[in-house]
């Protein structure tokens, strides 16, 4: 049998680079934001459009949220300014994609 | 616009129906995201043996940024259980519900500790101002300045 193809449909999904493996997702439903619970590549309560919109931050602590997630929980008195994760004193990392500065 | 507590607690939720509660945890009532219960045993050998206590987690719509308010349901033939850290009113002194709240903790990871101080009781009794602040304890447990000073039991 010979397939001969007409026509195709160009299908992309794009994930946030957080440094994890990409097959280190046995769930399939990919790391989530540890404040809000939703994938890093879903968005934050308050935002209607993942992405560019809704960003990640990453802290030195190598820790990653979605930026309105951490910035709400920074900006209160009982943050102490730390990571929700691990109570160090919360340092924004400048992000390197690929282990490569940012051009 | 659903709040940050509606859909953080509803994801709660969600798991704790697919997945269950850890022993000795049990849901009681999760009407809506404001009030939620549950009952407390501590397994295996400890001083709390056969008992079964209530927790009750008030949350306002700030949730996980502001920390539930948490304390033991007493009354109605519930009481709170005797131990250095829990006052007869049913509030709870432990860091995690005051100063050291993160919001990546969840309902289930405050029951946990909640039943790991219990188990880990070595007597019972009061907390030694227990007179003193459940005359003038305010009715939300969250209002109450606590001193951590003993992370022994």
């Amino acid at each position: 049998m010979k397939v001969k193809v007409k026509s195709w449909h160009a299908v992309a999904h794009w994930r946030w680079d957080t440094g994890a493996p990409e097959q280190d997702d046995p769930d399939g439903e990919g790391d989530v934001c540890g404040i809000c619970r939703v994938p890093y590549e879903g968005c934050c309560p308050s935002c209607k459009m993942p992405g560019d919109d809704c960003p990640l931050i990453w802290g030195e602590c190598t820790h990653v949220f979605h930026m309105h997630c951490l910035l709400k929980w920074i900006g209160t008195p009982a943050s102490k300014q730390q990571c929700p994760m691990d109570r160090r004193t919360w340092v924004t990392a400048e992000r390197k994609v690929g282990g490569a500065a940012p051009s | 616009m659903t709040s940050i507590s509606a859909r953080r607690l509803g994801k709660e939720l969600t798991e704790i129906k697919a997945e269950g509660c850890p022993v000795g945890i049990n849901l009681v009532k999760a009407d809506d995201f404001a009030t939620w219960w549950f009952t407390i045993e501590v397994m295996g050998e400890s001083l709390y043996q056969g008992e079964k206590y209530t927790l009750q987690f008030r949350f306002d719509s700030n949730y996980p940024i502001s920390s539930p308010a948490v304390q033991f349901v007493v009354g109605d033939g519930k009481v709170s259980p005797v131990h250095p850290h829990v006052y007869s009113n049913g509030h709870i002194c432990a860091s995690i519900l005051g100063n050291e709240w993160s919001p990546v903790l969840s309902v289930i990871a405050v029951c946990v500790t909640i039943q790991s101080m219990l188990a880990s009781c070595k007597k019972k009794e009061r907390p030694t101002d227990n007179d003193r602040y459940i005359r003038f304890a305010p009715d939300n447990p969250k209002k109450t300045r606590f001193h951590y000073d003993d992370d022994t039991v």
